[in-house]
């Protein structure tokens, strides 16, 4: 069991969300920077779809009620019991407080625990879907005094696994690697010499539905919406105004506005990742790059 | 686009999109219905998830478990076959149309707004909301928001200037040419015009979502 002693601002359960549900409107949800959360799954034993704690905004504190085997990726400070920890991966002893403060680089923060997050699973995933009050812990963020339980790990502990480790760097704009959308045709050079030309800042206005960007227009040859079709995370959506919407695993599963481009499944967690005012820039790959890079 | 092969375009590395048109119109909708079906009962082995929409199928697949493009190939031509020979086969249709009947309580805060900008009675509003036999045309937006039409004509007015911030769960609101059922108090656009006590979104029950793409519906006045 591991006691919220004080909730970061902004943290909630994930694991990899929903394999379906797109056909009712349920998004995939789960943890926006999936890799990452794998990540911490493997370097605590765990497979890496196991539920861990997803976490923005600031510093909170644990407490684990029993022996705990721990990971905290990537840019944080990690303390126990007061004494900074020099590894992400930690084994604590029952009783023992984490506490856990963001350095800044990473939005998102993900904390595996040896056994995961065993809260009930809803449709399938134990991901939190903030819009619909569903799935993780009562379908909300975490509160100070929550309780949350851990599950049982599979024996034999799987293999140790070597951590990519640091951060992408601050320096520069973040190269985000994309294919081209369902309405790619819709877009005349210009338009695409614009957007891949161009740098786009993140904007304050992102969350786990989808992240706006500032930056160039971007214009389609007709502005009007097409009928709403399925969208997916990834997809850069240009609305009339013309400045891009990514759209993230709590995104809506269905839109109207022409897709441009879509970034590739390995390349989303570092988007997840930036804070507003990044600067980020387009590059395109074929569907075969990009399945070979995210397979 | 009859004649002409559907195009088959990537969502993305894991997802094809047939794009059968552009318009909102039950026929068309009967063509993507008709093909979402004819995946399904092709039951080709990596597919995830089939989406239909207005005008478009979504097929979600899991790249790693085939080849992408002789999915792409497959769906190319079961879309070639439902639009170009629409009587060479029979369509597969296993699980016709189901009709669902949702009863309403026209109290919503907006019903004299509509009936003033309409120019209707708000007896009138009721009338021609609950008159039709509307089709599901769409889920999304939310877990088990369907998408409505087609409403009346002189119901049609467009979405509010400033979205309500937040909608309860149940409400019965029309926007444009549609008309829907919030399954969640979220934020919504659309004219409050009445509530329901069915629960559109219930992730316990299976399916969890009431309503699915093709399903016939009826609002009855209750209440």
């Amino acid at each position: 069991m591991i006691e919220v002693v004080k909730a970061p601002p902004f943290a909630t359960v994930q694991d990899l969300g929903w394999r379906t549900g797109r056909a009712m409107g349920l998004p995939p949800g789960g943890a926006m920077h999936q890799t990452l959360l794998e990540e911490a799954n493997l370097l605590v034993g765990n497979p890496p779809g196991f539920a861990g704690l997803e976490w923005a905004l600031g510093p909170g504190a644990l407490r684990f009620l029993a022996d705990a085997t721990v990971c905290v990726l990537r840019d944080a400070a990690v303390r126990v019991e007061g004494e900074v920890q020099p590894t992400a991966a930690l084994c604590l002893e029952a009783g023992a407080t984490l506490e856990v403060v963001p350095r800044g680089q990473d939005r998102f923060l993900y904390l595996a625990v040896r056994g995961g997050i065993d809260v009930p699973p809803v449709m399938g995933s134990r991901s939190t879907y903030l819009p619909g009050a569903l799935g993780g812990h009562e379908g909300r963020r975490l509160r100070s005094g929550d309780r949350l339980p851990i599950g049982v790990a599979p024996k034999p502990a799987l293999q140790s696994y070597a951590s990519t480790g640091a951060a992408s760097g601050a320096a520069g704009a973040l190269v985000l690697r994309v294919t081209r959308g369902p309405q790619w045709e819709r877009f005349d050079a210009a338009a695409r010499s614009a957007f891949f030309q161009g740098q786009y800042t993140v904007a304050p206005a992102s969350d786990r539905m989808g992240y706006r960007l500032h930056g160039p227009a971007v214009r389609a040859r007709e502005t009007a919406t097409l009928p709403s079709e399925a969208a997916c995370p990834g997809a850069v959506q240009i609305p009339d105004g013309g400045e891009p919407i990514v759209l993230m695993p709590d995104g809506p599963t269905v839109g109207g506005y022409p897709k441009v481009v879509v970034i590739i499944r390995a390349d989303l967690g570092e988007l997840a990742q930036c804070q507003p005012g990044r600067l980020v820039r387009f590059r395109e790959v074929s569907l075969e790059e990009a399945r070979a890079i995210s397979g | 686009m009859r004649g002409d092969a559907p195009p088959v375009l990537p969502l993305g590395e894991a997802a094809w999109t047939v794009v059968l048109g552009d318009t909102v119109d039950p026929e068309l909708h009967r063509q993507v219905t008709g093909l979402a079906e004819r995946i399904r009962a092709a039951n080709l082995p990596t597919v995830i998830e089939i989406v239909p929409a207005y005008a478009a199928v979504t097929v979600f697949f899991d790249p790693l478990a085939g080849d992408p493009n002789v999915l792409r190939e497959e769906l190319a031509e079961l879309a070639a076959t439902s639009t170009d020979r629409p009587t060479a086969q029979p369509p597969a249709l296993p699980s016709p149309a189901r009709l669902l009947t949702i009863p309403v309580r026209y109290d919503g805060p907006d019903l004299a707004q509509v009936a003033r900008e309409t120019g209707l009675s708000g007896a009138e509003v009721t009338r021609r909301h609950a008159a039709p036999e509307y089709r599901v045309y769409l889920l999304g937006f939310a877990p088990g928001f369907a998408y409505l039409g087609d409403l009346d004509p002189a119901l049609v007015l467009p979405r509010r200037t400033t979205p309500r911030t937040r909608v309860p769960a149940g409400t019965v609101a029309i926007g444009g040419a549609q008309t829907g059922v919030y399954p969640f108090t979220t934020p919504g656009g659309w004219h409050l015009i009445g509530s329901t006590s069915l629960t559109m979104f219930n992730p316990a029950r299976e399916p969890a979502a009431l309503l699915r793409v093709g399903d016939r519906v009826r609002f009855e006045p209750a209440g």
